[in-house]
């Protein structure tokens, strides 16, 4: 039988901070879903210890307790790992390894695992530097002597990153080239974001009627999932895409560029908001997802979708809505659980999405007039075709779509697009 | 909502003085972008520290008469808390956190960059420093 992982978990707050316990119930939530036992949670309300992030005390009291880690809320550095595994002879780790643990045991695709270990990497990097150095203080070693390794090491980490980036590279380019052709065929793309454990998985299986995985807990989806929607005679692409989370440092969001794209390149973000949160976490974390869309330069128009009104009374949901509207674009109330609000949500997708226009296109009465209508098909929507010495069509469509299709024509001069 | 967000430009040494110039921006900005720049002020400054004192005095010229919410980096302001630095100006001020107001910034930033460019070039021409210490006017 599998043993089960034992962790306890530390948080230092800055004693000039307001309290915030929301950040060990979060903590305990990302350990939870790694896997561990939570033996006991520890705050202190003090200054930075140099050598322990808390004092000497607390890590005491909590290696007491034997657990197989100590998790930190507060950054390590590499000293403080070093010293504390030395002193009280358990593991610590901080919240960005406890990430990357719940990234690394999750990710199920090529690209997912790639992302993974990059991450891992860049945070790894500078802490081999330092703890390997720290390690070999006393050793001093010299020419030829056992401190190549560390060196060696070093260089090997950032040889496998390089390595990492290219392939990541090649994954990105395929996923641009993916979404063009997508494009072409007169797909919208519409993408979902939101803090982890926001529902956007569930939302997405409402949405496109299909069944992802979709679980009360932090980073249940990694890896971007794409489905066709149509709905109010629209057709768009819905991506379901990783969960953000607060203070996710930078390498982290570069290690997943290439699944973020899917936000950035998206002509509409649907901004999945958990609105059952308390009031002051849920601004929290609607302002740390403005921060990472900032941070990956999304530019595309968003629609903040306030989701799990099921579990809080119109009242609250009046109230917190109110709370968040300058963080809140285009708000709409719903429940993605239980399919409460979608009608409102599918209209005001419709409504922000590029507009259709109405043309009116001849085409020669040849092969390739007929070829050219084939492709207007494809990517538009025929309302009317006249067959006569030329090929009338009335359709609707986007603007730059009908204009790629018709790209190449045999009467250039018949092309330009007259608007009905 | 109305905002000034604010930015600062040439918080370095250049040759023992700080050649700083501070933009505000008034503008209506939405949850998620720019609906509207009513204003922009330009504010140059050459000063001996960038002392906070300091840096608190450009802003006051650079805000004062701009209606809205005033808006900065925390790194522009020392990292202070948010009530500290309400009391320090004496009006509501905020951090930025949607995307409206970091749009809002990044074109304050933008601007104050352009204007100390501009400052350098007409010191370059032979503008004095004495004659830009006593520019403190809008733009």
């Amino acid at each position: 039988m599998k043993e089960e992982k034992t962790a306890v978990l530390l948080f230092r707050e800055d004693p000039r901070d307001e309290p915030h316990p929301e950040k060990m119930a979060e903590l305990r939530g990302l350990a939870e879903s790694a896997g561990y036992k939570v033996l006991a949670e520890i705050v202190q309300r003090r200054g930075r210890d140099r050598r322990f992030q808390l004092g000497r005390g607390k890590v005491a009291e909590a290696a007491s307790l034997s657990p197989e880690k100590l998790i930190f809320q507060n950054p390590l550095s590499p000293g403080q790992m070093f010293n504390i595994t030395k002193e009280f002879e358990v593991q610590a780790i901080d919240r960005f390894n406890l990430i990357l643990e719940i990234f690394a045991s999750r990710a199920s695709s090529r690209e997912a695992k790639l992302q993974v270990e990059l991450a891992r990497l860049s945070y790894e990097a500078p802490f081999v530097r330092t703890i390997e150095s720290l390690k070999k203080l006393s050793e001093r070693p010299g020419y030829r002597g056992s401190g190549s390794y560390d060196v060696s090491m070093y260089r090997d980490i950032k040889g496998r990153m390089a390595k990492i980036r290219a392939e990541l590279k090649a994954v990105e380019e395929t996923g641009e080239r993916r979404r063009e052709r997508r494009r072409e065929l007169g797909f919208d793309l519409v993408a979902l974001a939101g803090y982890t454990n926001a529902g956007k998985s569930t939302l997405f299986n409402r949405l496109a009627e299909e069944r992802v995985s979709a679980k009360d807990q932090p980073f249940t989806t990694l890896s971007p999932t794409t489905r066709a929607v149509a709905a109010k005679e629209r057709k768009f692409l819905l991506t379901d895409t990783v969960g953000f989370i607060d203070d996710l440092p930078l390498f982290l969001i570069k290690a997943f560029r290439s699944t973020l794209a899917e936000i950035v390149e998206a002509d509409l973000v649907l901004l999945v908001v958990d609105l059952s949160d308390p009031p002051d976490v849920l601004r929290d974390k609607l302002a740390s997802c403005h921060q990472t869309l900032w941070d990956c330069g999304c530019y595309a128009p968003i629609v903040s979708v306030l989701n799990k009104v099921d579990r809080i009374g119109p009242e609250d949901a009046k109230e917190r809505s109110e709370l968040i509207r300058d963080l809140a674009p285009s708000p709409v109330l719903i429940s993605a659980q239980e399919g409460r609000g979608l009608d409102g949500l599918i209209d005001l997708i419709a409504e922000k999405l590029p507009t259709m226009e109405e043309f009116k296109v001849l085409l020669p009465s040849s092969e390739e007039g007929m070829g050219q209508l084939s492709r207007l098909y494809e990517v538009a929507e025929p309302i009317e075709v006249t067959y006569g010495e030329e090929i009338e069509v009335l359709l609707k469509g986007r603007r730059e779509i009908v204009a790629r299709a018709l790209k190449g024509a045999e009467r250039p001069d018949q092309l330009p697009l007259a608007e009905g | 909502m109305d905002v000034v967000a604010v930015d600062i430009s040439g918080r370095h040494s250049v040759g023992g003085k700080y050649i700083m110039v501070s933009a505000s921006v008034l503008a209506k900005i939405s949850p998620e972008g720019i609906e509207r720049t009513r204003r922009i002020r330009l504010v140059p400054l050459v000063a001996e520290s960038v002392e906070m004192e300091v840096v608190i005095k450009l802003i006051e010229d650079s805000v004062r008469g701009l209606p809205g919410v005033v808006l900065a980096e925390k790194g522009d302001l020392y990292n202070l808390e948010r009530w500290r630095v309400e009391s320090i100006l004496g009006r509501e001020f905020k951090y930025p956190e949607s995307l409206g107001e970091r749009r809002a910034i990044e074109l304050a930033h933008h601007a104050s960059f352009a204007g100390r460019k501009l400052v350098l070039r007409l010191m370059e021409e032979g503008l004095g420093v004495g004659e830009l210490k006593t520019t403190t006017g809008g733009a």
